[in-house]
């Protein structure tokens, strides 16, 4: 007898359809799974054979083939354990195989016949809209949490086979409406110490002008920002408060960004669509795979695609291997990350905003007379940054240690939700204009929407005659500029003021290296 | 055997490239022989003074120094001295600078490279940290190259920071002179502690090759010697005592500079101070130098009278291109001089928001007031008043 089965396995951060093929037919008793099945894959045999006995369902005494189509591709995981056992129910006709044509499985199996969650729960059942999609209870509201279908899900094997025969009732997700967002479960966090991100507010920042400011712009213009300054100084404290500021992810953004967190770890049971922007702060001591992404046949994205839509802070930028840092650009520049190997190839998500913080010596001081550093050792620690990395952060600002003053002073700076409020304000206005943030401008874009007044141009021109911006440095200039423009309420011409704060905020981390031209 | 070294001359520097020779056994050797003797003394084939012997009795010296000194070692420094053209000035010779030769620890043997002549004029040692401020580099450059202008030999002593700017004022103080085709300003002195052949740091190969070509270049280290750290206090002693005034620009409240400073008040040589701001730690040592009583310098007059060569009323030097300030900038320079400060530490001490902040850093930067420096910005000043 032949049955087929409709399930799906994980690749990158996308699910894939499989169906399951069971054929039981006359020969020796034997099971043997096709199809390029890994190694977890293959053993689903005894999980499937101990959860039908233990359920007191029929294992056939055949010649059992298993086959999971299309065959060209390499399948990984336990979650087709349940179409398996389903399709070795049809073969039997223990299942009638007509119930079997709207429904797909994505659940792998305890050996008591319980249905037990699986990773990527979320892309999956995205694969499988066009039928009913089985899962277990603790998948239910992930996998639900971005399908306009419903999902079903039941607690064993056996409730699953009373279930199709209609002798019981399946548990529904809720029906997901994206417009109406009334679900309780939608704006959730991502990671463990989701809560504590939260009860961090700029409002805890003492003193810090400039930074702070740089926060408003990172977010509001989705400028990469790098800070410098010595140790204590604050950094990772303002980086941890970038987050906050940012909008609440659109529609889009919410269901790729939950799609890759789904794909990478097990979600809280009553986990639903990630609303608020992630943050990830790799150490680093990571590896070039776990910041990219791969590593095994699933493809598992990296901590960039994890930080999509969101924030990648790295602390300690000088520490990383060059190799992993220089394997950001591609990604920064575009967006996606294309990772090609020998059998597959994915695109996975890596919109992220790039904050990272570092010394500015090896010493960490800086401070032109406190320093301690020669200059062929600050010129070594410089080139740990590759020139083009460099070149990517629109905003690079020195952050001083608080004195003691600020750090005592009762004073409460601007809170989160003051600043966010001018954030999304200058958002509105930049989206408005091109749908995309101030720095992805292009050229043409940049000359017609931010126009600069003759005092501005004046200084500009300046800056690229005495040679301190390149042509490059010259358009992310403008678009600081301009995004700087937007929070200040002009949304016209770009100022002469604008373009002074965008140029101060563009430390070049070299310029105490060189000798300058001698005044008498 | 025409050479660059007379037979004298060798045995002397070949005995002072002997392991465990410092200054005062190497004086005392030469006290009591002659070079050539001297050199077969160690070499166990003449008979040592009484004082000699008692001296190469000590932990063996006396067999160390006859296993080193060889043939070789002799042909090793001809070698080397020829290779850079490096000559030697004994203690007992007429080219031996004369200001030198009182002194009360004088080096017995003087390596050189240029010219010694360059030090037969007024003398002001310019010395101070080699992590310096912005100001400070510029402060060291503008009192060099007026001193050189004036006809002053600046003596430092080619490490990092303050030592580099003063020989790049005194550089560019004669290509100015050089220009105008008027008499030449002073000549540049470099006091180093390792061998002459041997530039440190590396970064200043040219400005060491420049000095030597302009002035001269002096060591008492024999060719080869690296910079080990027990040469650089004895060079400070040279420095010292070729210098009629010393100079401190900015340095902290211990090291090198202070090392100079106190061989320079053990013979009683006049030491100057620039002062700094109380807020700067670069300008702590200096500070201490004038709380302790020492004279201040804010510029090249106050050297200059030091000297006994008081020409204020000869030129107007002091003249700064620069336009003068708004009352606002002004009010805002004057707050901010001293330190280095970030734009934050600015926006707080002013109270300028910060879009005025950056257009005012921005026009104060194109006038030449302030610079950035890796983030953080400098007040330039020269003494003058800002508004």
């Amino acid at each position: 007898m032949f049955a087929s089965v409709r399930s799906a396995t994980l690749l990158g951060v996308r699910g894939s359809r499989v169906d399951v093929e069971v054929h039981a037919g006359i020969g020796l008793p034997g099971f043997t799974v096709v199809g390029q099945p890994d190694e977890v894959c293959r053993e689903s045999r005894d999980r499937v054979r101990a959860a039908l006995l233990s359920c007191g369902l029929p294992w056939p005494t055949r010649r059992v083939t298993v086959n999971l189509a299309p065959t060209g591709d390499r399948k990984s995981g336990a979650c087709l354990d349940l179409a398996i056992a389903i399709g070795l129910l049809a073969a039997q006709e223990v299942v009638a195989i007509d119930a079997l044509a709207n429904f797909a499985f994505v659940a792998e199996l305890g050996l008591d016949g319980s249905l037990r969650p699986v990773r990527g729960a979320t892309p999956l059942v995205l694969a499988l809209t066009d039928r009913m999609a089985v899962v277990a209870p603790e998948n239910l509201a992930e996998a639900g949490a971005a399908t306009p279908a419903q999902v079903y899900s039941a607690k064993n094997l056996l409730d699953v086979v009373e279930c199709l025969s209609g002798r019981a009732d399946w548990q529904c997700s809720k029906s997901f409406d994206l417009n109406s967002g009334q679900s309780t479960s939608l704006n959730r966090d991502v990671g463990a110490d989701a809560t504590a991100l939260n009860s961090r507010d700029l409002a805890d920042v003492q003193g810090h002008p400039v930074a702070r400011r740089a926060l408003e712009i990172a977010a509001a213009g989705a400028h990469h920002l790098l800070l410098v300054g010595p140790p204590g100084a604050g950094k990772t404290m303002l980086a941890e408060r970038l987050v906050g500021l940012l909008p609440p992810l659109t529609d889009d953004e919410a269901i790729s960004t939950t799609m890759v967190h789904s794909s990478v770890q097990l979600e809280s049971p009553n986990a639903g669509l990630i609303r608020r922007a992630p943050y990830r702060a790799p150490h680093h001591s990571s590896s070039m795979v776990s910041m990219v992404g791969g590593g095994t046949a699933l493809m598992r994205p990296g901590e960039i695609s994890l930080a999509s839509n969101g924030v990648l802070f790295l602390d300690e930028l000088g520490e990383f291997a060059p190799s992993v840092l220089d394997a950001l650009r591609q990604p920064l520049e575009q967006g996606i990350v294309r990772l090609a190997r020998a059998r597959t190839s994915v695109v996975m998500p890596a919109k992220f905003l790039l904050v990272a913080a570092t010394n500015p010596c090896p010493c960490g001081e800086g401070t032109p007379g406190v320093c301690t550093c020669d200059d062929a050792a600050r010129a070594r620690y410089l080139r740990r940054f590759s020139g083009p990395l460099l070149d990517r952060f629109d905003l690079r600002v020195a952050v001083s240690r608080p004195n003691t003053n600020e750090l005592l002073s009762p004073e409460r700076g601007e809170s989160t939700s003051e600043v966010a409020k001018r954030v999304a304000n200058a958002r509105q206005i930049a989206f408005a204009r091109f749908k995309c943030a101030n720095s992805a401008l292009t050229r043409e874009q940049l000359d017609a929407v931010a126009p600069l007044s003759k005092k501005a141009e004046q200084r500009l021109r300046r800056e690229l005659e005495a040679g301190h911006l390149t042509g490059r440095g010259y358009h992310r200039v403008r678009r600081v500029a301009r995004t700087v423009a937007d929070l200040n309420g002009a949304p016209e011409v770009v100022d002469d003021a604008h373009l002074n704060l965008a140029l101060m905020m563009r430390v070049d981390l070299a310029s105490g290296l060189r000798s300058r031209e001698l005044v008498f | 055997m025409s050479s660059i070294l007379s037979n004298e001359q060798l045995a002397a520097a070949s005995l002072s490239a002997l392991p465990k020779i410092g200054p005062k056994r190497l004086t005392t050797i030469l006290k009591y022989h002659d070079p050539q003797t001297a050199w077969a003394v160690v070499q166990g084939r003449a008979k040592p003074h009484v004082v000699v012997a008692a001296l190469m009795q000590e932990n063996g010296l006396g067999q160390m120094w006859r296993a080193n000194a060889t043939l070789s070692l002799q042909q090793q420094i001809l070698g080397r001295c020829k290779k850079a053209s490096i000559h030697v000035a004994l203690i007992s010779e007429d080219n031996y600078p004369r200001c030198l030769k009182n002194d009360i620890s004088p080096p017995a043997v003087l390596f050189y490279q240029g010219d010694l002549q360059a030090l037969a004029t007024r003398r002001v040692g310019m010395i101070g940290t080699r992590s310096a401020t912005a100001s400070g580099r510029y402060m060291t450059s503008h009192l060099a190259f007026e001193l050189a202008m004036n006809g002053v030999c600046v003596i430092s002593g080619l490490a990092r920071g303050i030592d580099a700017w003063a020989h790049h004022g005194v550089l560019r103080a004669r290509e100015k002179k050089s220009a105008s085709a008027s008499a030449i300003a002073a000549a540049p002195v470099g006091v180093v502690a390792s061998g002459l052949d041997y530039v440190y740091p590396k970064e200043h190969a040219d400005l060491w090759r420049n000095v030597a070509q302009a002035g001269a270049l002096v060591s008492e280290s024999p060719p080869g010697a690296p910079p080990e750290a027990f040469r650089f206090p004895l060079r400070n002693r040279i420095l010292a005592a070729l210098s009629e005034v010393l100079v401190v620009v900015e340095s902290k409240d211990r090291g090198g500079s202070m090392i100079t400073v106190d061989e320079a008040q053990k013979r009683d040589i006049t030491v100057l101070a620039v002062p700094g701001s109380p807020r700067n730690i670069a300008s702590a040592g200096t500070n201490m130098l004038v709380q302790q009583g020492c004279l201040p310098v804010v510029n090249v007059d106050d050297i200059l009278v030091a000297l006994g060569l008081d020409n204020r009323r000869a030129n107007d030097n002091s003249f700064d291109p620069r336009p003068r300030l708004a009352e606002s900038d002004a009010h805002v320079v004057a707050m901010m001089v001293g330190a280095p400060f970030t734009l934050d530490e600015f926006v707080m001490r002013t109270g300028v928001p910060l879009l005025e902040a950056a257009i005012c850093l921005g026009r104060l930067e194109a006038l030449g007031w302030v610079i950035n420096n890796s983030g953080w910005w400098e007040v330039i000043e020269f003494g003058q008043r800002y508004s």
